[in-house]
């Protein structure tokens, strides 16, 4: 049997998603085929391939935000308004982390896009101006 | 015959011959051998005498030739050698002059050589050192670039509260948008 490639099963599970069809079942399925040729590790990587494709096709985006601090709800709509405009995609997925070592400001990352506006940034920068 | 007993009986007296107290006899008698043996040497002696003389003469002088022919070819044979003698020094001083230049020239061909080989070598380590010099330069750069960051992290840290932070990513949205 030909092995299918990771982008390829990602693109079928996209088109499985978007058609609305049984997301149990395609999961099982996918997994099966994960499983028979011994590829349970890609998981993580196919589902970032999942969100590629459901981005790429304007479907959702699965946003993640780094900060030092909380974010308020005004904060996290702008951040979600952002990402809609950018993207064009219909719905958008906001998962906020808290990291310290960013100093301060923001970092939003998409699966096609990324904006880096942290202090810790801008410091490397600076580093790398030299 | 009748004069020579004349001429004896007058030797006999004290008168004419006498006078010279010769004794004519034995006078004549040795005259005449004297004669015999003149015309013995002439006939039988004097002929072997003559041609051995002549015999030695000619060998003389043929010797004589010989030796001046001799002595004109050592001459001869002199002058070439000398001639031959002057040719080889000449020879030899010439060669020495060439030898003595090709050397000057070996020698001023390999300090040249080396002369540009010092340059060269000058050169290089220049270089090597400029580029250690750019190098450090390099280093020294990133190191004070770390130690400006990190001040600048410590300071910022100390400096931004949760409100400047709020407004800092309040403008990165809208540099973004």
């Amino acid at each position: 049997m030909t092995r299918l490639s990771r982008r390829n099963l990602a693109r079928y599970a996209t088109d499985q998603l978007v058609a609305q069809n049984d997301v149990t079942q395609l999961a099982r399925d996918i997994f099966s085929v994960l499983a028979d040729d011994g590829r349970t590790g890609e998981l993580e990587l196919l589902m970032a391939d999942i969100y590629y494709e459901l981005e790429d096709h304007g479907q959702v985006a699965n946003t993640r935000i780094t900060s030092a601090v909380d974010l308020s709800d005004q904060l996290m709509a702008e951040v979600k308004a952002l990402v809609k405009k950018t993207t064009g995609v219909d719905q958008v997925l906001l998962n906020p982390k808290i990291d310290k070592s960013v100093v301060g400001g923001l970092r939003i990352e998409t699966a096609t896009k990324v904006w880096d506006r942290t202090v810790a940034n801008q410091l490397n920068d600076l580093k790398g101006a030299f | 015959m009748a004069t020579i007993t004349q001429l004896a009986d007058a030797s006999s007296s004290g008168s004419g011959i006498g006078a010279f107290n010769i004794n004519l006899k034995s006078f004549i008698f040795q005259l005449v051998t004297f004669v015999i043996v003149v015309l013995v040497f002439k006939k039988w002696l004097l002929p072997p005498i003559v041609k051995t003389l002549e015999e030695r003469r000619k060998t003389l002088e043929k010797s004589l030739t010989d030796a001046k022919a001799t002595e004109e070819a050592l001459a001869r044979a002199e002058t070439q050698a000398d001639e031959i003698l002057a040719k080889a020094r000449g020879a030899a001083d010439q060669a020495i002059t060439e030898g003595r230049k090709s050397a000057e020239g070996i020698v001023a061909s390999a300090e040249e050589s080396a002369a540009k080989r010092a340059a060269l070598i000058v050169k290089e380590a220049e270089a090597h050192l400029d580029q250690e010099r750019r190098q450090l330069r390099e280093e020294l750069r990133a190191e004070l670039a770390e130690l400006v960051a990190d001040a600048t992290e410590k300071i910022i840290r100390q400096k931004l509260d949760a409100e400047a932070d709020r407004k800092l990513i309040e403008q990165s949205l809208k540099d973004i948008g």
